[in-house]
Parts: structure tokens; sequence; C-alpha cells
């Protein structure tokens, strides 16, 4: 069990302009649990396959415990993998599987046997051990990759968006056990995968990721409450947020009706482009409110009826002169009256409005 | 159900059909048979040319060897195993069963292992690996006999090797090559190793390409350097590429004719004589027709006999 | 892994010097068959370069002659291979019937027979047929021989092959002739590619039964002719070797030109 290090740690891929991974600096603690996520070919993948050993490193470092590990071979690391497709040797049996890294690590047999024998214990998998891969089914298949790592008790735990296969009920099931199973053993692991809602349930802490850059590394709760830019904002959360163009005047944003008071240092920031800002909020930053109360018009265009939670997928269709015209989701109590081709008068709570600036991205505070 | 025949052309059935989806639901039962019943006759042309030029003459070539066939005179008698008791007792069939034998063994295993390494080459990351397939499997294509004549050049006294050996200091090691009759035999082997290590090559390359690269690495972070990921990991999933190249080798070793007829004609004296060889000696020079259909069938059942038991070791392997 | 290390840059070097080991002879075979008569002392270095070996070759073993045969012979019996054992692969993967299966296993047999047993007895027959020294006898040959290979090939490939357009096209009501001309043959195409493939090459290439029929004819197919023509000069390589080159040429052009299909026939084919 070790701490885990990226420092600047940089890949490009052949002649490419932009780096697969750029100048990544990242700390995972002893025992943490943490989850990179981000969308296909934002560098998630290649980062943690950097920290195999199976993808070189152009330049920075990364350490393992106080080793630096740049350039030690992926045997001599002291790391297992659960790869996304699994990578289950197809002609060993379950039992063979799971003990090969024992036997290529000269541990004798009978211990091999021992430790198999409780992986496949604690993953139910004991009725397995004789049997070949291509005769289980994919959540067998998962555990017994799962089985594979754990058997080698090693430093840290790499898992390739191990969930992905799997069908749905499945996923949500297999995500607990998982996540249990951690805590249980203490291992630090990495976790990446594409899937917001995994990593917001599963991770110690979240690293979100796009286009090579670390854009936030913090625990799901401040992701979702305090986004640093509007990629992060955009990503975490499921409806995501809303946003939309607007910009500031004199005495703060206007959203029909009332102004949004603003300080004057976030003014300040935003003082480019004439007060120009992205402006977000929830879903469930929106409630609904009678047709003459101040508060923004917009017709119904869905209706997503999901049993606890009802969403509203709409347009405002008058734009005042601080918010732009936009789609907007909101979250509207169960009994609501709504329906498709409605108009509905929708009002903001200003205390759950996120500023970003227009240019950069970046929070306002 | 009603039979598909007897919808008419706008049935929305018959459209559905068409369209391929429902057709799998309605499957075999009536399309099918009637197709096959009626197609019977396709096989005839096949059959007929595959019948006149191989099993008709097989079966006669078998009888053949237990007569006194002279290729010529209709009138036959029959001699028992007389053929074969003759073979027994030549020396020179004696000595071209040991060396189809010893060629074919040789071949099998240096072809392959060579193939195998080279395929492993290729397989790498090695920018040049294009270039070095298209290369290495060149000769594989070229005609026989012209490779032959080439290396029977390269072979000779003063030929392009000795010179070589000379050139850089090692004179010393300059031989007769295809003229010293204990060294022959493995310069015949060399050649056919030369021409065809490539295309044991290339039958590795296809397993090698169809193991994900996920299993490699999975061994790789699981702890085994470059042999044992090789030995336990790769070897096992191309098995099937070994056996097809073992099968080859072992068979086309067997019936080698080409080279070893231009290369040394069967000598020096008989330093070199296969079956191939001799059969086709035995008939168009000595005239002796049964004896070498004997041969022919000797060498026949030996094909059958090695194939039959290295196939079936081979399949093991390949579940192991 | 994706590690381009030292070790990788030390395998290309090995790699390509067991490449250049390997290509040398070839090398050695165009250098000296561009060299003028009685010059072989260097073979690796590079001395005064002629043609005149090339011109000489080409009349005196007839090679002309021999290629335009070699070509008849493999087109022909190439396409008559094509046509039948594709016919023949249909019912042999269609059908479950016990001669079906017995069919098929007939053919199956002559992978397994080397072809010296019915050498003498076929050679007899084409003597007795007056088909020696003809181009046509040869064609007869391949036919015959080729068929078991190319059958196994189409019959496997046929099997994995939908039976949906089959079965459409007799709702639509072609009778299975048409059938299998128009919808299931140009599905083979894949497969058909592989088969000619790899029996071109093998026909280009065969040596023993042209040299059985037609040698000391005026019908001669490259290898043959090259036999014929080496037994007549033998210490004269450069003349030899100018013909070895041209006789080998057409085929390595084809080679380089459809390397890719070439080589997948060979792996793909062969894997079954």
């Amino acid at each position: 069990m070790a701490s885990v290090r990226y420092h600047e740690v940089v890949r490009v891929f052949g002649r490419d302009q932009r780096p697969a991974v750029d100048s990544l600096t990242l700390e995972v603690a002893d025992g943490e649990f943490l989850v990179l996520v981000g969308p296909s070919g934002c560098g998630k993948s290649t980062t943690l396959r950097m920290l195999a050993g199976l993808e070189r490193v152009d330049s920075g470092s990364i350490w393992i415990g106080s080793r630096d590990v740049t350039r030690v071979s992926p045997k001599d690391r002291d790391i297992a993998m659960v790869f996304q497709n699994y990578a289950l040797y197809p002609h060993m049996s379950v039992e063979q599987n799971m003990g090969f890294a024992l036997k290529m690590g000269g541990t004798p047999r009978r211990e091999t046997k021992v430790r198999v024998g409780e992986a496949a214990h604690l993953l139910a998998l004991e009725e397995f051990l004789g049997r070949k891969p291509g005769s289980l089914s994919g959540g067998q298949r998962q555990r017994v990759a799962m089985g594979r790592a754990i058997v080698r008790r090693p430093q840290v735990f790499l898992m390739d968006e191990p969930l992905s296969n799997l069908d749905a009920k499945l996923r949500v099931q297999t995500r607990t056990e998982i996540a249990a199973l951690q805590r249980r053993l203490g291992t630090t692991t990495i976790y990446v995968t594409h899937d917001q809602v995994e990593a917001m349930t599963m991770g110690d802490r979240v690293a979100v990721m796009n286009e090579g850059r670390l854009q936030q590394v913090d625990t799901p709760k401040v992701l979702y409450t305090r986004p640093a830019n509007v990629f992060v904002a955009g990503f975490i959360g499921s409806p995501s947020m809303n946003l939309q163009a607007a910009r500031l005047v004199d005495d703060g944003l206007w959203l029909d009706g009332y102004r949004v008071p603003v300080g004057r240092d976030t003014r300040a920031a935003a003082a480019d482009r004439d007060g120009a800002v992205v402006v977000g909020y929830r879903p469930e930053a929106v409630e609904l409110v009678a047709e003459d109360e101040p508060g923004l018009t917009a017709v119904v265009e869905a209706v997503e009826e999901l049993g606890s939670d009802v969403f509203v997928y709409g347009a405002f269709d008058a734009t005042s002169e601080t918010v732009h015209a936009a789609d907007v989701v909101a979250r509207v109590p169960v009994d609501a009256p709504v329906a498709r081709g409605k108009r509905v008068r929708l009002r903001i709570k200003p205390e759950a409005i996120h500023l970003f600036s227009a240019s950069t991205g970046e929070s306002l505070g | 159900m009603r039979a598909l025949a007897d919808l008419s052309i706008d049935a929305p059935e018959r459209q559905a059909i068409r369209s391929g989806g429902v057709l799998r639901a309605l499957r075999v039962r009536t399309a099918l048979p009637a197709a096959a019943a009626s197609t019977w006759w396709f096989v005839l042309p096949a059959l007929a040319l595959y019948a006149f030029i191989v099993l008709v003459p097989t079966v006669r070539g078998s009888y053949y060897s237990f007569t006194n066939w002279d290729g010529l005179n209709p009138v036959l008698h029959f001699v028992g195993w007389d053929n074969f008791t003759a073979i027994v007792h030549d020396e020179a069939a004696r000595g071209a069963i040991k060396h189809t034998v010893l060629i074919a063994v040789a071949i099998t295993i240096i072809q392959n292992a060579i193939g195998l390494l080279l395929a492993l080459g290729v397989h790498s990351q090695i920018k040049s690996k294009y270039v070095l397939r298209v290369a290495l499997f060149a000769p594989a294509v070229m005609t026989p006999v012209v490779i032959a004549y080439l290396w029977q050049y390269l072979y000779t006294p003063d030929g392009a090797i000795n010179r070589g050996l000379g050139a850089v200091g090692l004179g010393s090691l300059e031989q007769g090559w295809l003229g010293d009759p204990s060294l022959a035999l493995w310069c015949i082997v060399a050649v056919i190793v030369w021409q065809f290590a490539g295309y044991s090559m290339v039958i590795f390359l296809a397993g090698l390409q169809g193991i994900p690269p996920e299993i490699t690495d999975a061994a790789a972070v699981d702890g085994a350097g470059a042999f044992r990921r090789f030995w336990y990991v790769t070897r096992p999933m191309i098995a099937p590429a070994i056996t097809v190249n073992l099968m080859l080798s072992i068979i086309g070793g067997l019936k080698l004719f080409d080279q070893v007829w231009v290369l040394t004609g069967g000598g020096p004296g008989y330093a070199t004589e296969t079956l191939s060889t001799l059969i086709y000696r035995d008939a168009f020079q000595f005239g002796e027709f049964a004896y070498s259909t004997a041969l022919a069938l000797l060498l026949t059942v030996f094909v059958a006999v090695v194939s039959g038991a290295q196939y079936r070791l081979l399949r093991r392997q390949e579940y192991a | 892994m994706n590690r381009y290390t030292w070790r990788t840059f030390g395998l290309e070097l090995v790699m390509i010097a067991t490449a250049v080991v390997f290509v040398f002879p070839l090398y050695v075979l165009v250098n000296l068959s561009l060299r003028p008569q009685g010059q072989l002392v260097d073979p690796l270095g590079v001395h005064s370069l002629t043609l005149a070996n090339y011109s000489d070759a080409w009349h005196q073993a007839g090679l002309g002659r021999a290629i335009f045969n070699s070509v008849v012979v493999t087109v022909a019996s190439v396409a008559i291979v094509v046509v039948v054992s594709s016919l023949a692969a249909y019912p042999l993967a269609r059908s479950t019937a016990r001669w079906s299966r017995w069919m098929f296993a007939t053919f199956m047999l002559g992978l397994l027979l080397p072809f010296q047993l019915a050498l003498l007895p076929l050679y007899t027959t084409m003597r007795d047929l007056h088909l020696l020294g003809s181009l046509w006898g040869l064609v007869l040959f391949y036919s015959g021989l080729q068929v078991p290979f190319s059958v196994f090939l189409y019959t496997a490939f046929l099997r994995a092959l939908p039976r949906d357009y089959e079965e459409a096209a007799l709702l639509d009501g072609c009778s299975p002739l048409q059938s299998f001309r128009r919808i299931v043959f140009p599905l083979l195409r894949p497969i058909t590619g592989t088969v000619v493939i790899l029996n071109a090459i093998f026909v280009w290439n065969d040596f023993l039964t042209p040299l059985l029929y037609l040698s000391g004819s005026d019908r001669q197919t490259i290898p043959v002719a090259i036999f014929t023509f080496v037994g007549q000069y033998t210490s004269n390589w450069q003349l030899v070797f100018a013909a070895l080159v041209m006789g080998v040429a057409p085929i390595l052009l084809v080679y380089f030109a459809m390397q890719k299909q070439i080589i997948r026939g060979f792996a793909g084919g062969l894997k079954g």
C-alpha cells in the first residue's frame, strides 16, 4: 500500500499537436479511492496506463510511495490492473488465471492455492475455479479479473472502466461491491470511468480530465457544489447544469424581473468583453411560479417522468436584455401541471447561481 | 405453416422475407432441402475431374504395385508383395526412405523455429515490419526450380559462398557443399528453409495478430518477463498456427521433389536420393513402373500415418 | 505496450540484418546476370554491366513462348477450378444429407493423398489419350488436382455465409443454378480471391508434372524451359542467371503488386 504521485507528466502520441496527457500533476493518498473521469479521448486511460508502465512517459515522473517508477518495467511495479475487457487468459482455468502473477513472482504452490482460495471466497467464485473464462458470464468474468488483482496484494489497484461491459443492473450492484471491497482491503485504488455517476458514487476524490488536462480534483460534493470551471460544471451532474451566455450590467445580473447582486471583485474578474459571463444553475435550482410573478417564460418541449423526479425540458422564448435565449432543464415536483407545448413561468433561485468567465471558463466565485 | 412457395408475390410475409428479417424465424424447413435436393448435380463436374485425375489413377496405382506392370503391356500378373520385399532389399530405396524422413524432420524443426522467431520480430513495435514481411515472404512465391539453380551456383566450389568465406578470412571453412556426400543433404535443407521460412512466418504472424494486446499487457503487469509471456501466454494462444505449420512442413517435406532433383539429382551417388526422386528415376530412367508405384504407395502410407499421428498430437496441444 | 525503447531499436537492427542476409542471394542473382561473360570473380561487387545475357537467354531458352504457355495453363486451369469447385461446394455446404457428408469426405481424401501414387497411371492414361506434349493435358491435370483444396476453401466459406440471400432469390423465382450464378457466386468474391491466388502460384511454379508431360516438346512452361536451358548451358552462370531472373520476374511482379492480398490469402486460407 502506498501513495501515488504524478509530477508534470506529459504524453504525446506520434506527431500530434496536442498532448494526450498535458503536464499532469496529481497526488493520491495511501489507501484512497481516486476516480479519473472525463469524456472519451480526455487522456484518463493513458494516464492510468502510464502508471502501469504500459505507456511511455514522455516527460515528468511517476512515483509509487517513495520510489520513482517512471522507467521501471510493469512487472516490477507491484501493481495490479483490472482491464476493461478483463484480459483473462483464455486457455487457463479461473484458478490458474488468478494464480498466474503469484507463479511469476515465485510464490510457492501451496501458498498460491491458499491465497487464490481466499480471493475466490471473497468474490463468490469458488465453484468456478476449474472452469475456463470462455464458459463464464460477463459478470463472472469481471469478478475473476478482480480476483486476479486482489490475490496479489499489490501496492496499488488500477481499474480501467471495469464495469462498462456489464448490463445496467449488474453495473449498479457491482459498483457497491467494488467500493466495499476497496474499503475493506484499504489498497490505494485508481479507477478510470467515463460515467460520472460511477465517479460520484465510488470515489473518495474525483479527478476530472478533459483534452489531456486535469480540470479539477476534489471530493464529489465539492465538485458538484463548487465546480472550478464550465467544463466541470457541465460534466458533473445528471441532467447537466444549465449553462447560458449572459451579460453583467451595472448592478448585477438581470434575470428578467429581479437582479442578482454580484460582488465587486466578481465584476472586476468578469470585466472582459463588456461583462459577458456564463451563467450556470442546476435543474433543482429552478422552480415553477405563477404567470404573474417575476420570472422567465419557457415553452415545454419534453417532460421526463422518472418516478421520484420530473424533469422538464424547454426553451426560453423571449430574450431580455441580460439573459439570452437558451434551452433549460428544470426539476419540478411530481404533481406539477406541465405538459408538452405548455408555457410555464420559471424562477431561478439566485443563491444557486454559478458564474463563469466567458473567455476562460473559470469560476468567478 | 403454408408453404413459402404458395404465398402470392404481394403477400406481406413475402415482403418481410425479402427484407430478410423474418427469414430466420421461418428458416430451413421448406426452402433449403428443396434447394439441396435439386442441386446435387452441382458436384458432378468437380467430381468427374477429381475422379479422373486423382481417384481413379490412385486406385489403379495401388493395384499395380502388386503386379508386374511395365506401363505398356496391358497384360498383368499379380505378384503379391514381391515389389515390397524388393524395396526392403534395395539399398537405394532404404537410403531414400532415410533421407526423406531426415529431410522432412529437419525442415519441420528448423524452418518453423526460424519462422517463429521472424514472426515474433516482425510482430513487435519496429518500424520496418511491413517491408520485412514482404521481403521475407518473397522467396516463398518464387519458382522452386529457379531458386534451386541459384543455390546450386552459390554452392559450387568457386561459387559465392566459398568466395565469401575466403573473402572474410574463413577460407578454412570452404567445402564441397553439394558435392560432399555428408553435407549435401543439409545443403538442401538449408535451401528449403531459406525459401519457406517466410511462409511459416506469415502463418505464425496471423496467429499472433489474433491475440488481443490486452492479454500480453495483463501478463506483463502480472510479472512475466518477455520469455515467460511468450511461453505461458502467447504460445498456447497460437496453438492452431503451430499445428498448421507443423503439418504443412512435414507433409511438404516428405513429398519434396523439385529442389532435390535440380540441386543434386539425388547425388552425389545416392546421398540425397529421396522417395520422390527415386520414384521418378525408377520409372522414367529404369522403366520399373510397378516397383516405382510400390514406392509411391509406401510414401502415401507414410504420409497418411505421419499426418494422422501428428494431427492427433497437435490437436491435443490446442486445448492444453 | 507502446514503448519504443533502445531494446526495440536493437531488435529492428537485428531484423533488418536478417532480412539483408535473406535477400542476399537474390542480390547475387541479379548482379551476376548483368555481368559480361567470364567475369565471375567477385559476386558481391558491382562491375561492368551488360544486358547481353538477357537477350541471349530470352531467345535461346524460348522464354517468350514459355511465359505464354505458363499463362495459358495457369489462367485456364484456375478458371476451371474456380467454377467447378465453387459449384461443388454449394450442395456440400448447404445440405446436411448423408450423401453430402460422404461426398465432402471423398474430396477431403484428396488433401491427404500425395500425388506420387497417381503419377504413373495418370501418365500412361495421358499418353494413351495423346495429351502429352499438349498444354491441354496439363490444364486437365491441374483442374482435377486442385479440386480438393479449392472445394475445401469454398465449403468452409459457404458454411459461414448466411442463407438469407439464396432463400430470397428462390422465392423470387430463381432456379438454383441462376441463384448460384447471380447471387451466391458474387458473394464468394473474398474466398475466390484466395483460391485464385493460391492455385495460380502453385500451377505457375509446378515442375514435376510439366517435366513429365512436356519435356522435349516445343510447348514448355517456365520451370521446364529453365530446366532444359540450364541443362544445356551449365557453367555459363551469367546466361543462366539472366534466364532465371526473367523466369521468375512475372510472378515476382505480381507478388509485389498484390502482396497484401497474397500474404493474406496464404495466412487465411491455410488456417482452416
